[in-house]
Parts: C-alpha cells; structure tokens; sequence
C-alpha cells in the first residue's frame, strides 16, 4: 500500500512536469521570431533588397544604369548580388509619378509576386547623374524612385 | 525540518524539488535564447535608409558643384536650389518615414564659400570646393539631430613646364591624389595633348605630365574634370 502511493506521486509529478515543460516550450514558440515566420521573411528581404541598392549606389553603379537607361545592365547587377531564389521586380519613377523605364526590369516567375506571401517592397531614391557631352557636363538635379519587389522563388 | 530531511519521503520530496528548480531554469533560459536569437532589430532596417539619404545628399552637393563649375557664370544659388528640392521632395520619396532634413551651408572659411560653394580659379593652385552640414530626424524610429557633412574638393595645380610637356597635380578632399584621370579629363589651352603620363613623388605623391602637340608658352591654362564632372581651371606657373 506504502508503494502504491509514492507511485501515484510520481506519476502525478511527471505529468506536471511534463505540463511545465509544454507550457514553457508553447510560450517560447510565441514569442520568438523564426526563419519561417512571415514577420523574420519579408524583414529578411527588406534589409537584404536595401543593401543590395545601398551597395549598387555606393559604387556609382545604380545611377549610372538608371540615368542612362541601362536597364539589361541593372537585372544583370541585381541577379549577381542577390540569392538565386530570390525574384525581383523594379520600377523606375520620376517625381510625377511616370514609370521611366519601358522595358521590365525583373526576374522570375511573375506569378510569384501575386501568390506569395512574403513579398519586401523597397523605396529607394536618387538625385541625379552627371553625363558628360563633349567637354560639358549636364548635372542637373533629377530624382528618380525605385521601387523594388522581391520575394522568395 | 529535520525530521522531514532524515525522513526517506522527505529526501524524495528535496530531489524533485531542485529537479524541477533544474528544469525551470533550463526551459527559463532555452525561452530567453530563442526569443533573442531571432529578435527583430528596427535599427537595422533604418541603417540603409539612413545611408541612402546621406549618400544621396553627398551626390547632389557634388551634382551642385559640377553645374557650377561647368560655366564661368557664378551661379552660387544652385546649391541651395538643389538642397531646397531635395528636402521637399525627400518626405515624398520616404512617404511614412517622417524624414525632415535641415541643412547649413558654408560660409566664409579660408576658401572663402558663397552659399556652401567655392571657386579660385586661374592662378597655378587652383581649387573648386562645396561643402554643406546637414541635419536629419526620421520621426518613425525616433531619430533626431543625426549630424553628417557632404564635402566635394578637387585641386590643380600646375608645377611646371619644359618645351613641350606641364606638370601637375589632381587632389581631392583630404589631399588624397586623383589616380584615374585621362587624357580626355585635360584640356590645354590653344594645345592638343598628345598624351598624359603618371609618376611618383616624394613630396607630391602623384604628378600628371601632359604631353602637348607644340610648344608651350607660360603661363599656360589647364582645364580638368574628375570622374565626378567637378571642374577646376588653373593658369600657371
């Protein structure tokens, strides 16, 4: 009878333990931020979509193709530098709100941007270019707004 | 107490209770590490967009120094102008940011700046320069009063000549050498180059020698334009 009892305490020890630890593991879940939450993905995303701009920009790269409308050059720049299961699309905008670049310039399948659920969109903008016309520099200021979509093939 | 510890259900009561203390501890600091590890860093979004705009704001004081430099005329409003867009503009490119840009141009100083910009040009050292301070707030991460300065310089100036060639120099903000020029980045007065040539010197670090189609009379004028499109004009030696 002495036995039977110190089992019953046990068995009803480990099933609050068991409780304990499935209430702790439940309440970790909720607060931390996973690779796969959508929240961790799409911030993923934007940081690495305004690095890569960042990067093409600090090179002088990325007004160089805008301005002079080299759009096969920045899909080019842009595949480089990012993952390869990540698609982009870009559009290019001036103050007035026209889209300046007639040919698309993404990557991917374009479905992607309308299925996906983890979708970064980035704003980033510029000034302007200086392009040298014989031994003259037209320097004007002219914005442009890249908008850039990426998300996750 | 005593009785309870000698006892052999106490022993057994005292075991399970550090085993759960263990327990909780571990599962305590398993959660503190998984909520940590992944935790979402705003800061870190803000970096670039911070970077953006205070690389955007060096380019059009640069831009602003290439329009000034490209005409005789001394248009030091241009500068200004171009700022006074930039900071309207720059809530409608960053809509929901909260981004306020205040600038203070340069004034006075030893290059003697007119509205942020400065020109001395035609004597053997020549120089054409901009220089603003900005100020930038982005309300939505609570940022205000981040400092940074957009400088732009480039120097020349004509050491000497011999029959038919010009030494000189090309410097930058800190004095640093400018080491990519090419020949279509001179221009000499009444002259076509025939070629541009680089060596090393103890005092200047970089010299350019330009070598001229014919012979040069002094004091000669030389034009330069950097990568960037800043022009400086320098008449010497």
């Amino acid at each position: 009878m002495k036995m039977n009892k110190n089992g019953q305490m046990r068995v009803i020890e480990t099933i609050l333990a068991s409780f304990i630890i499935v209430f702790a593991l439940s309440f970790a879940n909720i607060l931390a931020i996973t690779p796969t939450s959508q929240k961790y993905e799409a911030t993923e995303l934007e940081k690495l979509g305004y690095n890569v701009l960042h990067d093409l920009d600090e090179q002088g790269l990325l007004p160089r193709f805008v301005y002079t409308e080299e759009w096969d050059n920045i899909i080019a720049a842009l595949r480089v530098t990012l993952p390869l299961d990540v698609y982009f699309n870009m559009t290019v905008y001036d103050l007035d709100g026209t889209n300046v670049n007639h040919k698309p310039i993404s990557y991917g399948y374009s479905e992607t941007f309308t299925t996906s659920k983890n979708i970064a969109s980035i704003t980033y903008g510029l000034v302007g270019y200086p392009i040298r016309t014989n031994s003259t520099y037209q320097a004007a200021y002219d914005p442009r707004i890249l908008i850039l979509q990426i998300a996750r093939g | 107490m005593k009785k309870l510890i000698k006892h052999k259900k106490g022993q057994f009561v005292i075991i399970a209770m550090l085993m759960i203390a263990i327990m909780i501890i571990s599962v305590g600091a398993l959660m503190h590490r998984a909520v940590t590890y992944y935790k979402h860093e705003p800061w870190e979004e803000y970096l670039t967009l911070v970077g953006n705009i205070e690389l955007n704001s060096q380019r059009l004081v640069e831009l602003s120094l290439v329009n000034y430099t490209q005409t005789e005329e001394n248009n030091t409003y241009i500068l200004r102008e171009n700022l006074q867009k930039w900071q309207k503009n720059l809530t409608r490119i960053y809509l929901g940011y909260g981004t306020s840009l205040t600038y203070e141009l340069a004034s006075g100083t030893n290059y003697n700046y007119s509205f942020g910009l400065a020109r001395h040009w035609n004597k053997a050292a020549s120089f054409s320069a901009a220089n603003v301070n900005f100020t930038l707030d982005i309300a939505s991460i609570g940022l205000t009063g981040y400092k940074f300065m957009a400088t732009a310089f480039l120097n020349l100036t004509i050491l000497n000549t011999t029959d038919n060639e010009i030494n000189l120099t090309v410097k930058g903000e800190d004095e640093t050498s400018i080491t990519n020029l090419k020949e279509d980045n001179f221009q000499v007065s009444n002259l076509n180059i025939t070629g541009v040539a680089t060596h090393y010197d103890k005092k200047e670090v970089l010299v350019y020698t330009i070598q001229c189609n014919g012979a040069i009379t002094e004091p000669v004028t030389v034009k330069v334009w950097d990568e960037r499109g800043i022009q400086v004009t320098a008449t010497g030696p």
